[in-house]
């Protein structure tokens, strides 16, 4: 057994190249799913340490369904038996001078320091009278702030700088440790109750609850009281599907991966098939050379396992950024620190790796196990019944294909049937590779002979006769770059769907602070209200809620101005649910629909400020805003339903009828300007999205980069195994006066011609992978619609890339030709 | 001469991808006993190889049997035909097919690994008979083609085993070369008492045999001398 081991352990050394080239194939498919798992659960844990962080000791807390909570609810909590102890917040954000936003959170000082400690450390680094300098001035001083040592660090403050924010300039008197990493100022409640014009109302109200069943017994109307551990899995299930596409994403950087390795054991067991026949001659049994097979892909794949560990532990450096970014931008603030260095990187790398070797080695095994001595002695019988494997391959390719339409017929039960449905095609696809070869060699022969001439028609008949090898490279190739067209194209109708919708629903001339930025004063409001030539100004407000024990949110908005300037997209019903709306009813998003599975006419039940109220859906409108639902409402029935009188922007619409356009512009700019608010024209509101959009699919563009390294490492391996097999066959073109120069115009041509077919399959099966996407996996994952838009740039990206790869790929062969061609041989040994 | 070590009763091969009929073998009745030497002449596809692939049970037959030291080896199974071809076959090919990751030494070795043996001293004096003391650290394409076969025959006899199968084994050498050659496997298997069977186109080999057999469209005729086969 020891021998047989030996010898084909050997080639691993013999054919370094070639074994390089294998492991770092391995390598990078686990290092995309070891960095993108460890960026997730980093993103995970920056999340949880926030949450952790900001409750302190509080166990639960409590709030208004929507909008602020007036402050003489403390007094009866205060008398609340199940009450231990208590804290008002007001829980906002400013913006920093030339930096992002931040929270700006008000507490009282006293009632704080029995949920946080931040408060209780004021001034604690100094001597007793700095101490209470420090505390005295955070109490009476409007403009005293206490900063977390992140802030502190990066805006270079200390006690005694001052904070330029858009409220103005504050104070530093107490930097804080803080572990979340997310950016903190803290006021004292009275000042923010007035910088923030909340007179006699708080936010919300941190507690320490004994008795839960009994408090949520005496608080269950008007109030939403949502304990720590609710808390955390509502942020997580906010998460949720950016979470399972992060997932997907680095499962089909495995997925190309595991065809590589697919791909790296065929090619071991076309080289390994004369000895096996040697071997079973000599007295050695099946069994023995399988397990040494099996030996040397675990060996691989154990090596390119330790590597992909690493590579993922370096790469989740860079992913957790961009997680973090991705979900700040969309979600909620969130600075996750990449994890430490753990062995189990190493541990998760290995087990990744072999797992993946053994599944991607099965078929091989399976066909070491069944040589026929007799046939692999006699010579490279290989290739003769070749044609007719590729057409059986592409029957079974053809199933695969039909149990994914079967799985995407049922993908209404999980996002996850989906998905499988997406591999299942993918995999059925590839099955078709050596098919398509064959097809295609007629037509790429003649392309290829009238371009690079004899070299030209040879590479081509070369693929085709080496069809063992050259359609699992193929294969690999043409899947990674189908994921590039399909990544691609689904973005791209993405962005075209959300152009659309922002031409029909965001509309206004003008937006005075928008959602996530501070709010609007009323006053302002009604000062706008005056101005004459506005046509309509639309009053926003979102508020986020749960329903059905999940998060989705409420918006409010001023109908009749919608009515009159927006076009709304609308899944079902039209511009005349506007006046159902005007009355009391709601619209509801697409993707609340889907979620939750509410209709037009189905009422839905909403926790109110007097306890639940039920609201009729008049009808369903597209919107790519939230994939948790909204219900959308005229202002005046929000109003009565939670007394919040909180606007978080302002639309503006010019009346086109004579009016001034430019000098309203300025005007209600300036009236902005004087309350410190930002703004932006319709193109400066439109151009942000657009840019939150492109940063939201940074990770995407990272997993499709990975992909087509992945495949990279397939084709040249392809190409230098061809190299290493046809030794002797150079040996007879020598012979024929094929110079050095000849022999390297067809190992490019070969690469070229095995990436042309990987493009021309890719752009059928990246298309329907687009579809695929927008249809199956999108709609499942994100509830919402988008409409598939035809656009050019994917396919010439990924044409372009094709080339390169090429190219590249055929960069060490064609060395390897230049170098050895001129001494090579005809011989048999 | 000894007992009967290989007999072949009725012994039949069709192919379905050769040309013609695919008809590899027509009946083959053989006996050949213990010690005996014999070369199987005959053009091209006339069968040879097909029959030492059958008798090695490396292939099946379509019809008929082959025995080796009395046992079916149909009979066998797969892992008894294993341990048939571990312990009591050597193979000489005409490519040398030495594994091209083992040294001289350990393409040898191999042998005795899998007959259970670990010892490496049968191994050197295998060598060392076949004229290659000193080269057991090459590797295959460290040796000329003659090397190469004298490696491959000392594989072969190093387990010494009751039978060795040479399917052309002077095929792919010069004729000096393929002398010296014919001359160590016979001269091997005479002192070891084995049987050889030896597929050949050259006539030459004749003059080693004690039994000559021809083969014709997969029927075989015993030649009386070697003159009766240059007629």
């Amino acid at each position: 057994m020891k021998g047989v081991v030996r010898s084909f352990l050997r080639y691993l050394v013999r054919r370094k190249s070639l074994s390089i080239l294998q492991l770092l194939g391995i390598a990078f498919g686990v290092a995309a799913v070891v960095g993108m798992t460890l960026a997730s659960r980093s993103a995970l844990q920056g999340l949880g340490n926030a949450v952790d962080f900001l409750r302190g000791g509080a166990t639960h807390t409590l709030e208004r369904p929507a909008g602020p909570m007036e402050e003489r609810v403390l007094a009866s909590l205060m008398a609340d038996p199940a009450v231990k102890h208590f804290a008002p917040v007001i829980d906002r954000k400013v913006r920093l001078e030339g930096w992002e936003q931040v929270r700006f959170l008000g507490v009282d000082p006293f009632l704080d320091r029995d949920v946080r400690s931040i408060t209780a450390r004021i001034g604690s680094s100094g001597k007793d009278n700095v101490r209470e300098e420090a505390f005295s001035s955070f109490l009476f001083d409007p403009r005293a702030v206490l900063v977390d040592e992140n802030l502190a660090r990066n805006m270079r403050l200390s006690p005694g700088s001052t904070l330029q924010t858009s409220q103005g300039p504050f104070r530093v008197v107490h930097v804080f440790p803080n572990p979340s990493g997310e950016p903190l100022v803290i006021i004292d409640i009275g000042h923010a109750q007035e910088l923030f014009r909340m007179k006699g109302y708080i936010d919300r109200a941190d507690l320490v609850v004994t008795d839960e069943e009994a408090f949520r017994g005496r608080w269950a109307t008007g109030f939403r009281l949502e304990s720590g551990r609710q808390h955390a899995l509502t942020l997580s299930a906010l998460l949720g599907a950016f979470k399972l596409n992060l997932q997907a994403l680095s499962l089909f950087a495995l997925f190309v991966g595991v065809f590589l390795i697919y791909n790296t054991a065929m090619f071991a067991v076309v080289s390994r098939r004369r000895d096996a026949g040697v071997l079973l001659s000599i007295g050695a049994s099946r069994g023995q050379i399988a397990a040494a097979f099996l030996i040397e892909v675990l060996i691989l794949g154990a090596a390119g396992g330790v590597l992909g560990g690493v590579l993922g532990f370096l790469l989740s450096g860079f992913l957790v950024k961009i997680v973090g970014n991705t979900i700040s931008t969309l979600y909620f603030f969130l600075r996750p620190e990449a994890l430490p260095w753990s062995f189990w990187n190493l541990a998760g790398g290995v087990l990744l790796g072999t797992a993946a070797s053994i599944i991607g080695s099965m078929p091989s095994l399976i066909e070491l196990r069944r040589i026929q001595p007799v046939l692999v002695l006699r010579g490279r019988t290989a290739s003769r019944g070749a044609s007719k494997r590729a057409r059986a391959i592409a029957v079974s390719g053809a199933f695969c294909l039909a149990a994914a339409a079967g799985l995407f017929s049922l993908s209404f039960l999980h996002v996850y049937v989906g998905f499988a449905g997406a591999f299942a095609f993918l995999l059925g696809s590839s099955l078709f590779a050596g098919f398509i070869i064959i097809l295609c060699t007629p037509a790429a022969k003649y392309i290829f002979s009238r371009v690079m001439g004899l070299s030209g028609k040879i590479a081509v008949g070369n693929i085709r006769e080496n069809l063992g090898r050259t359609s699992v490279a193929v294969a690999a190739f043409m899947i990674a770059l189908s994921m590039s067209i399909g990544l691609g194209s689904m973005i791209d109708s993405f962005r075209s769907s959300l152009l659309w919708w922002m031409d029909s629903q965001l509309r206004g001339d003008l937006y005075i602070s928008t959602k996530g930025d501070v709010n609007v004063p009323e006053e302002l409001y009604e000062e706008l209200k005056g101005i004459r030539g506005i046509g309509g100004i639309d009053v926003f407000r979102s508020v986020p809620m749960t329903f059905r024990g999940r998060p989705a949110s409420i918006t409010s908005i001023d109908a009749s101005v919608l009515q009159r300037y927006d076009r709304f997209g609308w899944f079902e019903g039209g511009g005349e649910n506007w006046e159902a709306v005007k009355r009391g009813s709601v619209v509801i998003s697409e993707s609340f629909s889907r979620r939750f599975n509410v209709k037009k006419g189905d009422v839905v039940t909403i926790e109110g400020a007097d306890g639940p109220v039920g609201l009729h859906v008049t009808g369903i409108y597209y919107d790519y805003a939230s994939e948790h639902g909204v219900v959308m409402m005229d202002r005046s029935t929000y109003l009565g339903l939670f007394r919040d009188r909180t606007i978080n922007s302002l639309g503006i619409f010019i009346d086109e009828s004579g009016a001034d356009h430019a000098r309203i512009i300025e005007e209600v700019k300036q009236r902005a300007r004087s309350y410190n608010l930002p703004f932006a024209t319709r193109e400066e509101f439109h151009k942000r999205i657009l840019h939150i959009f492109d940063s939201t699919f940074a990770v995407t563009r990272s997993m499709r980069i990975l992909a087509v390294i992945v495949a990279f490492f397939g084709m040249a391996g392809a190409l230098m195994t061809l190299f290493v097999e046809r030794r002797k066959e150079f040996g007879i073109f020598r012979a024929l006066g094929f110079t050095t120069g000849d022999v390297a115009r067809m190992t490019v041509a070969e690469s070229l011609g095995m990436g042309l077919i990987s493009f021309f399959m890719s752009t059928v099966v990246g298309t329907v992978f687009a579809v695929i996407l927008i249809k199956v996996i999108n709609l499942q994952s994100f509830n919402w619609t988008i409409f598939y838009h035809f656009s050019a740039g994917p396919y010439a990206v990924t044409a372009l890339t094709a080339l390169a790869a090429s190219l590249a790929a055929a960069a060490y062969p064609v060395w390897s030709v230049l170098r050895k061609y001129p001494v090579m041989q005809i011989r048999e040994e | 001469m000894g007992p009967v070590m290989i007999r072949t009763y009725d012994l039949w091969k069709q192919y379905e991808d050769e040309g013609h009929d695919g008809m590899a073998l027509r009946g083959i009745n053989l006996e050949i006993k213990k010690g005996q030497i014999v070369t199987l002449f005959g053009k091209s596809g006339s069968g040879k190889t097909t029959l030492l692939n059958l008798i090695a049970g490396l292939d099946v037959p379509t019809k008929g049997r082959v025995e080796i030291d009395g046992r079916d080896i149909e009979a066998l199974g797969e892992a008894g035909r294993t341990l048939l071809r571990r312990n009591k076959l050597g193979f000489v090919f005409q490519f040398f097919n030495l594994l091209p990751t083992l040294t001289a030494l350990e393409n040898i070795m191999l042998s005795l690994e899998l007959a259970g043996m670990n010892d490496k001293r049968p191994a050197l004096e295998a060598l060392e008979h076949v004229g290659l003391a000193g080269k057991e650290g090459r590797f295959p394409h460290e040796l000329s083609g003659g090397e190469q076969q004298r490696v491959a025959i000392a594989r072969a006899l190093v387990k010494k085993p009751p039978v060795i199968l040479a399917d052309e084994p002077t095929g792919n050498l010069d004729s000096a070369t393929g002398t010296q050659i014919l001359d160590l496997l016979v001269k091997r298997c005479r002192d070891n008492e084995a049987t050889l069977i030896m597929v050949s186109h050259a006539l030459n080999t004749c003059e080693y045999a004690d039994r000559v057999l021809r083969m014709i469209d997969g029927r075989i005729v015993e030649e009386r001398s070697c003159e009766d086969l240059a007629r």
